[in-house]
């Protein structure tokens, strides 16, 4: 036992001494891989800085979830701001989209919020609601530049006339397809003003084919934009209750989408079950036509299928009304936080700063300043420039998003996955779940009356 | 006499003086909160507020996917804790000998135990039982028809339980180490009294690794009520196909953390330690009929 | 060919043939991350790579946000080791308590004990978590390894259930020859345990290495994430994700388990059975 004790405790000092040498390695290679322009600003900064560096050192933490390549990039702007700002330490806290909920949740509990954090649409009222986020209003044009930045994309962390949350960039619904496909269900473009019956046209032809025409709708999104286009909204305006009266309204969109998997036309759920990763998306295989999702996983949808891949509007009519520009995340400072101002400059490097953006890439959605997208412009990969162009299409031909989600969103998903699939595997009937559905509903939404 | 027993209490706290102090330090003041929590509306931001038994009632009275989830686990431990256990028994016995490559064995039996919960156990589950994953080749090869083990619920739930006994590595473990602990000589006696395998089985084996027989059992029970990671494999921990691996542990994770409802889920909590202390209460009182101990200094 | 070469050699093919079909998940899994990245789904049915490459473990070796993966293995390395240390010498001591010591209040305790079992941790995660917030623990390894040195309810149990196992007339010799409960525990029972306390150095080692919640909540510096952590940040449901090197990492992360179990398993075998309590 002892013996294999002090091979353990060997191991780790050899493992210890050699994380040290590689980790000196590293920072040498990152200092050298910083772009030749902004090494040499922050040469000449270092200089001049020299004379304000009497500000107090400020340390912030700051927080995000992502993947490997958001993780990489990320840091690089920090670093490219810590050499702007001396006085400035940013300490990193990222983890996977699960694993960062789970860190934050607790976090709020014991008042321990990192200064700036990432936010996401559907969790902005449950932090921002409950009184752990600062209103950002006053660093409007006072931290944070907005003379670049619409109204619209900046009222979209509004709740309640309160900014809880800074929008980093811009998304929108589409269609992601394959036109080789389309040509192989017998139709060889989709006509620019399609609506939802050219849609279950398609789709029968498609099913014909043996092919899905898409890859499922997600209901809370594109029910969402259905009640839009009649002139509804899911929610009411104060979040209270179903912003839609009709129940006919669930009828119409839920029978629509059941008969597209009756008919083999949209995979059941155990199929969609199955899928692993974008790799092994129905479409990407080559097994269904389209993909109905936001603009900004058309790269990596791209990317993974490698071969050309489309994009086009959802069906109409009245695809403006239903149309709308969707914050992709945001960032938010915590109220515990003692550096707001100096959280606020961040934010500001971050939304406004070209250099910075040029590493971004657009990552987190198209920019909000349009000084950064024309700044970007040169540099953006075919893909990328598909998309920004389809966001600035999307600005003349949509209307304005709805507020944030209300307080209790996630048991609405919940409730909208339950009956979807309930609805697909024919245990419910449409109609029944359209009343189950309202009742459950109102009654989370309820709560949030005062 | 007194001193004797002062003696005794000073030595006896000595040894689990740690446990006693951890507890008060580290466990105490956080279950006793999450008894009260079980009390109140607490959504983790805002200060908890006393509704009383309301959270209780809601779950017996309102909540169908509350006995859905129950329905699920009990069926869960069910089918998956003796399966688990008598695969593990099973396996160590073929491994309890002192044959070559016998530590090359055990690591290659133990080695799935090992990769545990991790993201790439998930996918690789996803794929085996998929429409065109090895299972269903397998099924399709002795002569029957492809389960869609995605697409029903009680079939998905197994593939969970095949999981589980697929990981039977520390029962495994713990039931070769409990073999090893049995004197030889008992079975070298039996020999010369002619007992053949399975009487030596019966006779000797079974009885004397009976504690531990009760510990893998008490312990895979609770731990079969605690898990919720493998329902990661199916719809992103939803718990689908129509709730069927809604498992309680993962009902009660998603109340307290994607919904907010702190006071609800610690009151499934607490619902959970009733059920399972009961069960354990139950096991422990039924081992005075099948656990033999070797010493009778025991509580 | 002698009777019982033939049984032995039966054995082999049968055990072999078991073990085959047990590990062929773990085939795929070791041969996935020798597939490129994008084919990984795509080709998931064939287990032979085509084509064979090294680039998974190059890219995951790298680690992410300039970080190499040789960090994460010497935090989980150092949070393993400093925890299984603590929980297996706590846990033997409580133990013997509770298996072979008379005192007041020990069934209570006993109880106690049990029930910290039973409480599914999600419940009291967020009470702990504003404890250890308060002792100024957050943002370390504190919280992970300390309660570790005050025992744990599942390895106590587990050692209580093999103490007990073992004929009291040792203990009773031993008292005889004037030998204190102290003594008595290090001496004769702790030797005796041998195979029980590799069984708890295995589980310990091996459940530290794959916690994921302890870590998640309690360390916020990159730089500190063990291994479990860095895993899943290969993948991102948003963005493309990394199958590759996740997979490649996967395999080199099981390295370190498999050679503790493959040390430790040894005690298992030189148990008490060889131990010379026959006579």
């Amino acid at each position: 036992m002892k013996k294999a004790m002090l091979v353990l405790l060997a191991l780790v000092m050899v493992l210890s001494i050699a994380a040290c040498a590689s980790n000196n390695g590293n920072k040498a290679n990152t200092d050298a891989v910083t772009p030749d322009g902004s090494t040499n600003a922050a040469t000449t900064n270092d200089k001049q800085e020299d004379v304000k560096d009497e500000k107090e050192p400020v340390t912030l933490r700051v927080a995000w979830w992502g993947g490997q390549p958001r993780h990489d990039y990320t840091l690089e702007v920090i670093k490219m701001y810590e050499l702007k700002n001396p006085h400035v330490k940013i300490e990193p806290e990222y983890a996977s989209w699960d694993d960062y909920w789970k860190k934050l949740a607790p976090q709020a509990a014991a008042n321990e919020l990192p200064d700036i954090m990432q936010m996401d649409l559907s969790y902005l009222a449950q932090y921002g609601g409950k009184g752990q986020l600062e209103d950002l209003n006053s660093y409007l044009g006072n931290g944070i530049n907005v003379s670049s930045i619409s109204d619209g994309a900046v009222s979209g962390g509004m709740l309640n006339g309160e900014l809880f949350g800074f929008n980093l960039g811009v998304n929108a619904l589409q269609v992601h397809y394959d036109p080789e496909l389309l040509k192989k269900i017998g139709v060889d473009s989709i006509d620019p003003n399609w609506t939802w019956d050219d849609y279950k046209e398609l789709g029968k032809k498609a099913a014909d084919a043996g092919l899905y025409l898409e890859t499922g709708l997600r209901p809370e999104v594109f029910f969402g934009y259905y009640l839009r286009q009649k002139g509804q909204h899911l929610y009411a305006a104060d979040g209270t209750q179903l912003g839609y009266t009709d129940d006919q309204l669930f009828i119409d969109f839920f029978n629509m989408t059941t008969d597209m998997v009756k008919i083999g036309a949209s995979p059941t759920p155990d199929v969609s079950a199955q899928v692993k990763g974008a790799e092994d998306d129905p479409m990407v295989k080559g097994n269904a036509v389209s993909i109905f999702q936001w603009s900004n996983q058309y790269v990596g949808v791209h990317q993974v299928a490698n071969r050309p891949i489309e994009m086009h509007p959802l069906p109409g009519p009245n695809g403006k009304e239903g149309l709308y520009l969707k914050p992709s995340m945001f960032f938010s400072v915590s109220k515990n936080s003692k550096q707001k101002e100096e959280a606020a400059k961040f934010i500001d490097f971050f939304v406004n700063d070209i250099e910075a953006n040029k590493l971004i890439k657009g990552d987190r959605g198209v920019p909000v300043s349009s000084v950064v997208q024309e700044g970007l412009k040169p540099l953006l990969s075919e893909e990328n420039q598909k998309v920004f162009d389809y966001i600035a299409w999307a600005e003349k031909n949509s209307s304005v998003g709805d507020p944030p989600d209300p307080i209790g969103t996630a048991e609405i998903i919940n409730l909208f996955t339950t009956y979807n699939e309930q609805m697909k595997y024919d245990k419910i009937s449409v109609a029944d779940a359209a009343k189950q559905f309202r009742e459950e509903a109102n009654a989370i939404l309820a709560k949030n009356k005062k | 006499m007194r001193m004797r027993a002062l003696q005794d209490n000073l030595v006896g706290y000595f040894f689990i003086g740690p446990f006693v102090f951890g507890f008060l330090l580290f466990t105490f003041i956080p279950i006793v909160s999450s008894l009260y929590l079980s009390f109140t509306e607490y959504d983790l931001f805002a200060p908890a507020q006393w509704i009383g038994l309301d959270n209780y009632k809601y779950l017996f009275f309102t909540d169908s996917k509350y006995w859905q989830s129950v329905k699920v686990t009990f069926i869960y431990v069910v089918g998956g804790v003796p399966l688990r256990l008598a695969f593990a028994l099973m396996i160590a016995m073929l491994l309890n000998t002192t044959a070559r490559a016998i530590g090359l064995y055990r690591t290659v039996f133990y080695l799935p135990s090992i990769i545990g919960g991790s993201v790439a156990v998930a996918i690789m589950w996803r794929y085996l039982f998929g429409d065109e994953g090895v299972v269903n080749a397998a099924i399709g090869l002795v002569g029957f028809d492809a389960i869609r083990w995605f697409g029903n619920p009680l079939a998905a739930l197994w593939m969970l339980i095949f999981l589980s006994v697929w990981q039977f590595g520390s029962s495994m473990l713990i039931f070769l180490a409990g073999l090893k602990n049995i004197p030889v000589s008992y079975y070298e006696a039996a020999s010369v009294d002619g007992a053949n395998a399975l009487q030596k089985f019966f006779k000797i084996t079974l009885p004397m690794l009976s504690p531990v027989i009760l510990f893998n059992a008490i312990m895979q029970t609770i731990a079969a009520f605690m898990t919720f990671i493998p329902a990661f494999i199916i719809s992103s921990g939803q718990g689908g196909p129509l709730d069927g691996t809604l498992l309680y542990s993962l009902y009660l994770f998603r109340k307290g953390f994607e919904f907010f409802h702190m006071g609800e889920a610690s009151a499934m909590a607490w619902i959970m330690l009733v059920i399972v202390a009961i069960l354990t209460a139950i096991l422990f009182m039924s081992s005075k009929f099948w656990v033999h101990y070797e010493s009778k200094g025991g509580n | 060919m002698t009777a019982k070469q033939w049984k032995w050699s039966m054995y082999h093919v049968f055990v072999s043939i078991f073990a085959l079909l047990m590990m062929y998940p773990m085939v795929w899994l070791l041969m996935s991350s020798f597939k490129p990245s994008n084919l990984v789904f795509v080709t998931a049915e064939s287990l032979i790579p085509d084509p064979w490459v090294w680039d998974n473990y190059v890219m995951g070796w790298k680690g992410i946000g300039g970080q190499s993966f040789i960090i994460f293995i010497k935090n989980s390395l150092v949070l393993v080791i400093l925890s299984t240390i603590g929980v297996a010498v706590s846990s033997a001591m409580i133990a013997f308590g509770f298996a072979r010591l008379r005192f007041r209040g020990k069934a209570f305790w006993f109880t106690v004990m049990m029930v910290t079992l039973m409480l599914p941790y999600e419940v009291v995660m967020i009470p702990q978590y504003i404890l250890f917030s308060k002792l100024g623990w957050l943002n370390s390894i504190k919280p992970i390894v300390i309660p570790n040195y005050f025992g744990n309810a599942f390895f106590i149990f587990l050692l209580v259930q093999f103490i007990r196992t073992l004929p009291t007339e040792l203990d009773e010799a031993a008292t005889i020859d004037g030998c204190g409960k102290i003594r008595l525990f290090y001496r004769i029972i702790v030797p005796l345990i041998t195979p029980a306390l590799a069984t708890v150095a295995i589980f310990s080692f091996y459940w530290r290495w794959e916690d994921l919640l302890g870590p998640v909540l309690y360390l916020n510096k990159p730089s500190s994430y063990p291994v479990s952590m860095a895993l899943k940040m290969f993948l991102d449901s948003q963005t493309v994700s990394n199958w590759g090197a996740m997979f490649a990492m996967s395999v080199v992360s099981l390295l370190p388990v498999l050679l503790v179990f493959f040390i430790f398993q040894k005690y298992i075998v030189e148990g008490i059975s060889t131990s010379g309590l026959k006579g």
